[in-house]
């Protein structure tokens, strides 16, 4: 599996992701959604403005879904594009970051509804944390 | 387990069930306390989140449970239909037009901005009224409000319990259509099975009707969401679950009564942007064809549900019993006779709207007391998907979808190509096999069947 992939389900869509270490994986997350909406892997700006994000769960999926929740609503309300993140603090359960933001260059490819808990599970093997999240769409 | 898990299928169906493992979540339905009766699945049964599409589960209203799984994502995501006097030969002619005109007006795709600039209060009284707030405020007929489920409206009166982002992404979507599987298609009557309950409902073969399907857009997702975290953090450590996404409340609990007055005043939502969006489509063609409503016997038939969970009273053993019954993707069918069914209808049973895919057939059938003995007066809801959306663009890749449509007799209007072959018609199954096993099992009887002619995706 790479850092980050798109798989489908019958009904809808969802993303794989890896990492090191939490901010390796909520950023791999990030990318992969990235991905999916936009079908970039990488976007060379480090965006022109940035918000606050800070979220105490009760474990990391927890975490990641309220993550993904959140760039998904910057994407379609506010038409902004999380670009990177500049972590302050990162575990299972609490993300503290910066969202670096930068005007969506295009129309997602892809109408997300919603981050879903569906089979959501953060697995650790060989020193990586994995999970795949479906999205409704 | 408390109940049985009862699935309504044909041997294929079944099949299918088990290659999804929707079968599974059935029997997870089947595993939480108090369900009142077994764990059902209409023969349109496929894999959801946590519960399966199709899926249909009781709970008394007293003391039972509340899941914003088992309603889904987008409440009250619902199917209507009107019919008209207007004929297939007079429909051809205008034809593009109408398309061109419907595909221009009405907002499709992605996260598009309503015609209706609505401010705050507006607002608030569209998810308070629902159909009816559209009819005394912007357009349509207070005639039609007997002929949506419910009357187009569900008791709400709290808008503190919605978020914040609930309201920022529904406010500017009220009279919108949405993308995915969400559509408005111009069909001819092909087929009357039941002269008797057609006439009821106002079909006349070889004329055409127009089905809208879409739900509670962004509002319905935001509220979903919330609630679906809201009861896991209430909960947490005290459910033990087969599928987090099964998290549930006590219906009297502070947070399953928020969850329901919310998804009152989504389904509320829904109801008004199916009204609004009929209103302006009616509009339409009245200018195309320069005549009224009245005149080209633009009636509504149907507006139903089939996203939802809804308090209604069912006959368990000698008793009537009080039920929160949940449906997610499956529709309320109340048989003959039955109160809740519209006073012109209640001879024959209120109507059951299952739409097929881009392409294929739609069928409208009606209430059956088989099928409240059966099934919570339950049916199916539609097609289900086959492909998923990545499959489906690949095995349309080749093709031109709307040509090919086109030679079957389907004008296709979207400003999304990839939308397009995503919800090409072999990427869902056969929706005649589904309304033939809802027949065969006596939960819905066959009025009518109707092909689509014209289709505005989003």
């Amino acid at each position: 599996m790479r850092n980050y992939e798109i798989f489908a389900t019958t009904a809808d869509t969802g993303i794989r992701f890896k990492g090191r270490d939490f901010c390796g994986l909520y950023e791999n997350a990030l990318r992969g959604l990235n991905l999916l909406l936009f079908g970039s892997r990488h976007r060379e700006t480090r965006g022109d403005e940035s918000s606050h994000f800070s979220y105490r769960g009760d474990g990391p999926e927890n975490v990641l879904v309220n993550f993904l929740a959140e760039v998904l609503f910057l994407v379609y309300q506010k038409k902004k594009q999380v670009v990177a993140l500049d972590f302050v603090h990162a575990d299972g359960c609490w993300l503290d970051a910066r969202l670096q933001l930068a005007p969506c260059l295009s129309t997602p490819k892809v109408d997300i509804k919603s981050a879903t808990y569906h089979n959501l599970r953060v697995v650790e093997q060989n020193g990586m944390k994995s999970a795949a999240i479906v999205f409704d769409i | 387990m408390a109940a049985d898990a009862e699935i309504f299928a044909s041997e294929g169906i079944l099949k299918q069930a088990q290659d999804d493992a929707s079968i599974e979540q059935v029997v997870n339905v089947a595993c939480l306390p108090g369900l009142v009766g077994n764990s059902l699945a209409m023969p349109d049964i496929h894999y959801g989140y946590g519960f399966c599409i199709g899926g249909v589960a009781a709970f008394p209203a007293d003391d039972g449970l509340v899941l914003p799984g088992g309603v889904g994502y987008d409440i009250n995501c619902g199917v209507r239909l009107i019919a008209s006097s207007i004929s297939v030969d007079e429909f051809a002619a205008a034809a593009e037009s109408l398309g061109y005109a419907i595909l221009q007006r009405v907002p499709t795709g992605l996260t598009p901005r309503s015609n209706y600039k609505l401010n705050k209060k507006e607002f608030l009284r569209v998810i308070t009224g629902g159909a009816r707030e559209i009819v005394r405020s912007f357009a349509g007929q207070a005639a039609d409000l007997a002929f949506i489920e419910s009357g187009g409206c569900l008791p709400f009166d709290a808008p503190g319990i919605i978020s914040a982002k609930a309201y920022e992404r529904g406010g500017p979507q009220v009279g919108s259509l949405g993308s995915g599987n969400h559509f408005i298609e111009i069909q001819v009557v092909e087929e009357i099975y039941d002269p008797q309950a057609a006439l009821v409902f106002g079909l006349e073969k070889d004329n055409i009707a127009i089905m809208i399907h879409t739900g509670s857009r962004g509002f319905g997702h935001q509220i979903a969401s919330d609630y679906i975290e809201i009861f896991r953090k209430r909960n947490l450590g005290r459910l033990k679950l087969k599928d987090p996404q099964l998290v549930h409340a006590a219906i009297k609990s502070p947070e399953g009564r928020n969850y329901l007055q919310a998804l009152n005043a989504a389904s509320n939502f829904a109801w008004a942007n199916r009204q609004l969006l009929q209103e302006d489509i009616v509009a339409i063609f009245e200018r195309i064809f320069r005549q009224g409503r009245g005149k080209l016997g633009l009636a509504l038939v149907y507006d139903q549900a089939h996203n939802i969970a809804k308090f209604e009273k069912h006959r368990i053993g000698k008793d009537m019993a009080s039920l929160l019954v949940h449906r997610k993707g499956a529709t309320r069918a109340f048989p003959p006779g039955h109160p809740d069914v519209a006073e012109k209808y209640r001879e024959v049973g209120q109507p059951v709207l299952i739409p097929g895919s881009m392409g294929s057939r739609s069928y409208v059938l009606r209430g059956t007391e088989q099928g409240a003995a059966l099934t919570f007066a339950s049916s199916a809801h539609g097609a289900g998907r086959r492909l998923s959306r990545h499959q489906a663009v690949k095995f349309s890749a080749q093709s031109d979808v709307r040509e090919r449509l086109k030679k079957n007799g389907v004008l296709v209007f979207s400003h999304s190509e990839q939308g397009l072959r995503e919800e090409i018609p072999e990427a869902y199954k056969n929706v005649d096999d589904v309304v033939d096993v809802t027949v065969a099992s006596g939960i819905s009887e066959k009025v009518a069947r109707l092909r689509p002619l014209l289709v505005i995706k989003g």
